[in-house]
């Protein structure tokens, strides 16, 4: 049993590698502290907040750890140092991650040592199946490789919009893939989770965005995989983004909440996200939500396996608000009925889904129905829409959808993710939206339709506006640039199952 | 005049795996030999300083002086500290301020019986924030020898030399544990054993670079120099010791590759015993791993700082049982070191002055030192975590 207290205090450190900076002399600290060494009493009050989150590190020297010690053994072998930041000023060990070493691997350390490497928020090591899950941002991964280092700058907010939209968005996927004929499939390394992505993707919409993270006044975290029965994402991701305004105290002036509903956990809420920050007494400038899974499945030759071909592993964020839009949300229209084709039982590990009735009277009838009716409602013609984007559980349903409401491949396609990274569950259309607006001209319209069994489908109708082009550049992550990149590694069947199942 | 602090008896069991024993068992046998030597009994003792790293992590004890009190049956001052050297400092002051005059120093550690899961316990003691970033006891080690590399800028046929001599000192350990009775490991080793087995491991250091976890006991009595005279013909005075500290994490310390607490102690302890380098021939290192070693030479003084590679290099072409320093011969881990030694610890720095003890009073047997400048000094260095905290000790067969 791991001692929460303990575990609290390594993560609020570890998580955002918090430091310290004397103001007097430039005497850097990871880790918070009331004084400077150098200065003694006069720094008093003088110390300024920092933190490494955002930086970009050093892999200053490295050996090989292939016997970990008993919490790290589900690493295996791995590439372990030290990092420095600020040319030296502040160094910390930590563990290269999304790395893995063969077993028969010889590693020349002086090919890893010097090169740029940015710090990666993952779950710190093994514990008991019933302890707090620790995480820690002492991992590494290569600035040069899969994830570049990015800068984290504030825009001035130059104009308000009088309807609210997306103001910045990013998605996340591993460096990792499986391939099984025409599609490939993402995998979480050994140490993500559905939180450790649902963070990533929120600090990627963050720097895309420009917005600074203390006007974000609510977060929403839709998952069906969160590795907690009871315990938020959301409250995660706002400690570790550092969402809305601080005091002393380090509790967050943000509201935090989970949502569940099959895979429109997330999509459920952009309306309710929009509303809020529409609403003057709200209080809330931005709002984002995030759609985050390592997708559930049985293993092949059990009950529930057929889903073992099709599940990906992902997350996107959406902050919502009213300055600098880059795609105002037009309007909406959601319809549920009690339909069981896909649950898990409290307790299982997998979920359970209802076989060829899946697809009509699941997917198919929810997702026509919303798609329709809303179109109804703004008076749209396919014709009208340039980007249609549907929940994509595999390649074959969302084109099909798509087909009978009219659409044609150029309106669909861009949107169709599912191939590159699999069924990412609540992420699924987040992911395809996000692929959207990576290439969507100014005065698009585009459509989305989630579909969540249970079952229900929430579409939406966005309409860009001309900063989406200026604030393109803010990004380098992409959905393409993780889809096609020259470092992603493919792994056999037996390691995805390993990488799937975590620490 | 100020007391000089006289070891008069020493005592300590062999190293290694004591499966059967308990704890107290150990510090029994090892504080038997010492009394008997000294021809004291229990009640002759005035206060006992013990030292143990983790008995309460280990074996689950804690008030580890009221085991002590039990088994000797004594209701004197008992402290415990971390190190041998700790406790004896404790020991030594107290003698020197006229508190006590025969006291006891005790180390005793009990490594094996949580062999499982001593490896996440010794990271997390010796540097948290490393452990929870994936760092492994054997680790810091490496990245301590990678900086002095890239530091020096060693490639080529230097750092294939350097990479030799840190296997000649493992195999000097080795071939001085034969002759050692207590040693762990009495087994000669090839440099061809370490250098494979680091390519095995495919890291800068492999299973014979490092030391053992190991089981064991060491006890030294321990007075002022009036009452030694009375106790032992040959006491061995402790003439000067000092300790340093340093931060935990070890990537957040200045230098990477070298220890300043060595640096500091050394030179105090030097000041102190009123002696300088050149009186110094026997060293008792603390060769956690063959890289501590090395940089200890260099830390103390001994050798120059980035350079002790190569005069143990050039040394070990054809070693008798001294590295040759500019003419000058260096006597180090006349037991066989941490290395072959064993480990324990809370008693390994008693193994350590356990060692300069029969040097100095010429009772080493086949270990002993045949030195060309005659033996009159002795200096042992033991280290705390991974050099958090350094102590020296200057040992003389004779008063200042």
């Amino acid at each position: 049993m791991s001692s929460e207290p303990i575990e609290r205090r390594v993560s609020y450190l570890g998580d955002r590698l918090r430091g310290t900076r004397c103001q007097i002399c430039g005497k850097e600290y990871f880790e918070i502290r009331d004084y400077c060494g150098n200065c003694g009493r006069k720094s008093f009050g003088k110390m300024l907040d920092t933190d490494l989150f955002y930086e970009k590190g050093e892999l200053e020297v490295c050996t090989l750890v292939n016997e970990p010690t008993n919490k790290f053994m589900k690493l295996g072998s791995y590439v372990y140092g030290i990092v420095s930041f600020h040319d030296g000023k502040i160094r910390v060990p930590g563990r290269l991650t999304d790395h893995m070493v063969k077993c028969d691997e010889d590693i020349d350390f002086s090919n890893l040592e010097g090169r740029p490497v940015t710090p990666r928020f993952r779950r710190r090591y093994s514990v008991d199946k019933n302890d707090v899950i620790p995480t820690i941002s002492l991992t590494f991964t290569f600035a040069d490789e899969y994830y570049p280092h990015q800068n984290h700058s504030f825009l001035k907010p130059r104009k308000e919009y009088d309807v609210a939209g997306i103001v910045g968005y990013g998605c996340y996927s591993s460096r990792f893939r499986i391939k099984e004929g025409n599609m490939q499939r993402a995998i979480p390394f050994i140490d993500e989770d559905a939180i450790t992505a649902a963070v990533e993707a929120g600090k990627l919409a963050l720097i895309h965005s420009g917005i600074n993270n203390s006007r974000v006044g609510k977060i929403y975290v839709g998952s069906e995989s969160n590795p907690y029965a009871v315990k938020p994402i959301a409250s995660k991701v706002a400690q570790v983004l550092r969402l809305g305004e601080e005091d002393e105290d380090d509790v967050q002036g943000v509201d935090a909440v989970d949502t569940e509903f099959a895979c429109k956990a997330a999509t459920s809420v952009f309306k309710d996200a929009v509303s809020l920050v529409n609403y003057s007494g709200s209080n809330v400038d931005n709002a984002m939500v995030i759609g985050a899974d390592n997708s559930q499945s049985a293993p092949r030759d059990c009950p529930g396996g057929e889903l073992d071909l099709f599940v990906g592993y992902g997350a996107a964020a959406f902050i919502f608000g009213k300055n600098d839009v880059i795609a105002e949300v037009e309007g909406w229209y959601s319809c549920t009925s009690d339909t069981p084709d896909f649950w898990r039982r409290d307790g299982e590990a997998f979920p359970m889904h209802g076989g060829r009735f899946t697809g009509d009277p699941a997917y198919f009838k929810h997702v026509r129905k919303a798609s329709k009716k809303l179109m109804e409602r703004l008076g749209l013609q396919a014709g009208d829409i340039d980007y249609f984007v549907a929940h994509q559980p595999n390649a074959q349903f969302p084109v099909k959808v798509a087909k009978e409401l009219g659409f044609k491949e150029e309106q669909y396609l861009p949107s169709l993710q599912v191939v590159k990274f699999g069924n990412t569950y609540s992420g699924a259309s987040p992911v395809g939206l996000a692929a959207v607006l990576d290439v969507a001209k100014p005065d698009s319209r585009i459509l989305v339709a989630s579909y969540g069994s249970g079952a229900g489908s929430d579409a939406y109708s966005l309409l860009t506006t001309s900063q989406i082009l200026e604030k393109r550049s803010r990004q380098k992550l992409t959905v393409k640039y993780q889809a096609e990149n020259p470092y992603l590694e493919y792994v056999d069947y037996t390691t995805y199952r390993r990488l799937k199942v975590g620490m | 005049m100020q007391n000089l602090p006289a070891i008069v008896a020493a005592g300590r069991t062999k190293f290694g795996e004591h499966y059967e024993k308990e704890p107290e068992k150990l510090i029994e046998e090892s504080w038997l030999k010492a009394s008997i030597e000294a021809n004291l009994e229990r009640k002759d003792i005035e206060a006992c300083y013990l030292s143990d790293y983790f008995l309460p992590i280990t074996n689950k004890l804690g008030l580890e002086e009221g085991f002590l009190s039990e088994l000797t049956e004594l209701h004197v001052p008992m402290e415990v500290t971390r190190s041998f050297s700790s406790a004896l400092t404790n020991a030594c002051n107290a003698i020197i301020a006229g508190r006590h005059d025969v006291v006891l120093v005790g180390g005793i550690e009990k490594m094996t019986d949580r062999w499982d899961k001593i490896r996440d316990d010794l990271m997390l003691l010796e540097d948290p924030w490393s452990f929870y970033a994936g760092c492994t006891p054997e680790a810091n080690h490496e990245l301590m020898l990678r900086a002095y590399i890239r530091k020096y800028g060693l490639k080529g046929e230097d750092l294939e030399k350097l990479n030799v001599a840190l296997a000649q000192i493992s195999v000097n350990n080795h071939l001085h544990g034969m002759k050692n009775e207590f040693a762990q490991y009495q087994r000669k080793i090839t440099v061809e054993n370490v250098l494979n087995a680091r390519k095995e491991a495919r890291k800068p250091l492999g299973l014979y670079d490092f030391a053992p976890i190991s089981d064991g006991a060491a006890t030294l009595i321990l007075s002022s120099d009036k009452t030694a005279k009375k106790l032992t013909a040959k006491p061995v005075y402790i003439q000067g010791f000092s300790s340093a500290t340093d931060f935990l994490t070890f990537p957040a310390r200045d230098d990477l590759t070298h220890f300043i607490v060595t640096r500091i102690a050394m030179r105090n302890a030097l000041k102190m015993a009123g002696v300088t380098l050149k009186d110094l021939q026997l060293l008792e290192l603390y060769d956690q791993s063959t890289i501590m070693e090395m940089v200890s030479l260099e830390d103390m003084g001994f050798c120059e700082t980035g350079k002790a590679w190569k005069d143990i290099f050039e040394s070990c072409q054809d070693y008798k049982d001294y590295y040759d320093v500019n003419g000058k011969q260096l006597f180090v881990n006349m037991n066989g070191g941490l290395k072959a030694d064993g480990n324990p610890l809370g008693a390994t720095g008693g193994a350590q002055i356990f060692e300069v003890f029969r040097q100095l009073r010429r009772e080493a047997g086949e270990r002993q030192v045949k030195s060309n400048e005659g033996l009159e000094h002795g200096c042992v260095l033991e280290l705390e975590g991974f050099g958090t905290k350094g102590y020296i000790y200057v040992l003389g067969s004779e008063k200042k």
